[in-house]
């Protein structure tokens, strides 16, 4: 099958019966559902530029399985070129949506089972790698979007899987049949499930011998037996139930998605099982997974602050303060620390390596640097921006408000608005309320989900990225550096 | 003269590429046709329009008489518009 078109995709998601839950009622057309289609819509954009002569050197790549053109998101990396050009597509597609596109965690969760199926099959003798490849091949052939999925609820942090009170706080085998395996849980805060055809399951830290039930990894379609979704809340959703919405929601088009994901007793059948028990390999799993997905930040929140700076800019000129040294400082600022979280993500890659499967591993030390920078850099960025912004930004009236033909005293309630929010008359009142409410969008709003909280906490929090740091930053080499120099002998 | 055109991914563009081949496509229209590369298309040369000087995009598989010309900056639009015009003239 060709590469699909953006509208080929939306299409092919109203073939799936996907179970979707909302606000406690299931969503029978969540392709069209006002809340959903924006996070569909950003999904479309990898697909659609595939197909733009000015972007396809990024958003494609030749099939190292097949020699055949495929969307980059579904290829393995073959080379630091290929880990270099996965961190540009990414800032392109952040810069496209100014959202979280979606895609990111399925193509790092098919490098890393890749990888680590292979050393399984080595120690064990079993076959996971050919079902991977047999899978990714057909996930390449027809182009489909899989939601990599690793994260477990948890629950009690203190305690291991197979300690929970309820052992449904991590995913687990319930049933080993001839024919495949049953699984029960749930992964949470998954991103674009409801958009993915396709779910691929992975265990979400090590694990020990006792936790073995736990140490699974398998796929299995969106809509297979058993499997539904739990919509996420975002910070201003409802507006866009409102009817005729469009200034007021800032960003229209786009926009990002989580949901907890139920297996309720879910058959996998063997050949698309990747992991069963070998506990000794979780920890492998989830530090590469973990490692491509903090690459992948050190791309995509570049694009979206690409946009949030490129906003800022527009505020300031429209507020007539464009040319005031401390707005220009500002924009230099946000454009330094964005361009900063740039470097590390091309650094961890053109520092990778190859597994031993082949395919390409960033650089673990620096992709740990890269994320940890994520989780501080764009707060800064959406400060500086609603500084620049005013305060306008969130004390602005309606859309409705400035449409208004209710007449108070001598004017109506939308001449009011639109005399009173007048800028430096250069630009539309309309323009001027586009870019603030635009800006409350990334910064408050329904995208700062994907902008501020999922920097700080998405491919693991601040302190996993110190803990892999501790053990990678080799302090007892920078020790014996300073011992030389200083002329201790011990 | 027939010249493929290999644009890099844009990620990161210090320019209009897009607007960059307009500008050479109409200053050369009578002598030399411009389509985006095909990897399965012969070309008397191949024109590749990166967005900075990485320049970056994969060119191999393209096949091409004359050595590859590379821009990724504004101010290269005026060279390569020379270059391709004594080309054109010589052939």
């Amino acid at each position: 099958m060709a590469l699909m078109t953006g509208a080929e995709y939306i299409e092919s998601l109203r073939k799936l019966d996907i179970k979707v839950y909302m606000f406690g009622k299931k969503i029978e057309n969540f392709v069209d559902h006002p809340m959903i289609r924006p996070s569909i819509n950003c999904v479309a954009m990898t697909y659609d530029l595939a197909h733009e002569a000015e972007y396809e050197d990024l958003m494609t790549a030749t099939s190292s399985i097949t020699g055949k053109k495929i969307n980059r998101f579904a290829h393995l990396h073959q080379n630091t070129g290929d880990l270099i050009k996965k961190v540009k597509m990414q800032r392109l597609l952040g810069q496209k949506t100014a959202s979280c596109f979606q895609r990111c965690v399925g193509m790092d969760a098919f490098n890393s089972v890749f990888s680590t199926t292979f050393e399984i099959d080595k120690k064990y003798g079993t076959h996971y790698h050919k079902n991977f490849i047999k899978y990714l091949t057909y996930i390449q052939e027809n182009d489909l979007i899989v939601d990599g999925a690793m994260t477990d609820p948890k629950g009690d942090r203190s305690l291991t899987p197979s300690q929970q009170p309820d052992p449904d706080m991590f995913l687990h085998i319930v049933e080993k049949r001839a024919d495949g395996i049953v699984v029960r849980g749930a992964k949470a805060h998954q991103t674009g499930s409801i958009n993915s055809h396709e779910h691929l399951i992975m265990p979400t830290i090590a694990m020990t011998e006792a936790d073995k039930a736990y140490a699974v990894s398998f796929a299995v379609p969106s809509d297979t037996d058993g499997l539904y979704m739990i919509y996420g809340r975002q910070s201003c959703d409802t507006r866009k139930m409102e009817e005729g919405a469009d200034i007021d929601l800032g960003n229209k088009q786009f926009g990002g998605q989580e949901a907890l994901v139920v297996f309720d007793d879910v058959f996998v059948p063997n050949d698309r099982i990747f992991m069963c028990e070998e506990w000794d390999f979780a920890g492998m799993l989830v530090e590469r997974f973990a490692g491509y997905h903090r690459q992948s930040y050190g791309g995509c929140k570049v694009g979206v602050g690409d946009v949030l700076i490129g906003a800022a800019a527009v505020a300031a000129d429209y507020n007539g303060a464009d040319k005031a040294s401390h707005i220009k400082d500002k924009l230099i600022e946000m454009t330094h620390l964005n361009e900063t979280l740039y470097c590390c993500g091309i650094a961890c890659s053109a520092e990778g390596a190859p597994t031993a499967a082949g395919n390409y591993q960033i650089d673990l030390l620096l992709a740990n640097v890269c994320k940890q920078n994520v989780t501080r850099f764009p707060y800064e960025i959406t400060r500086l921006a609603e500084d620049i912004a005013g305060g306008l930004m969130v004390t602005m009236p309606s859309e409705k408000d400035f449409n208004s033909d209710l007449k108070v005293g001598s004017m109506t309630i939308g001449e009011t608005c639109n005399k009173y929010f007048k800028g430096n008359g250069k630009a539309s009142v309309e323009n001027r309320m586009r870019i603030l409410r635009f800006i409350e969008n990334m910064c408050l709003g329904s995208s700062a989900v994907g902008y501020r909280t999922e920097s700080m906490h998405g491919a693991g929090s601040p302190q996993a990225q110190r803990i892999m740091i501790a053990r990678q930053g080799n302090i007892a080499h920078k020790k014996e550096l300073a011992k030389k120099i200083a002329g201790i002998k011990e | 003269m027939k010249y493929g055109v290999k644009f890099c991914g844009g990620c990161n563009p210090r320019y209009e590429r897009g607007r960059a081949l307009k500008g050479i496509k109409d200053a050369l229209s009578e002598k030399v046709d411009f389509e985006i590369a095909k990897e399965d298309s012969d070309y008397d040369g191949l024109l590749v329009i990166a967005g900075c000087s990485n320049c970056c995009p994969e060119i191999r598989t393209y096949k091409t008489k004359k050595r590859p010309i590379k821009m990724w900056e504004e101010k290269h639009i005026e060279q390569v518009i020379d270059e391709i015009t004594k080309e054109a003239d010589v052939t």
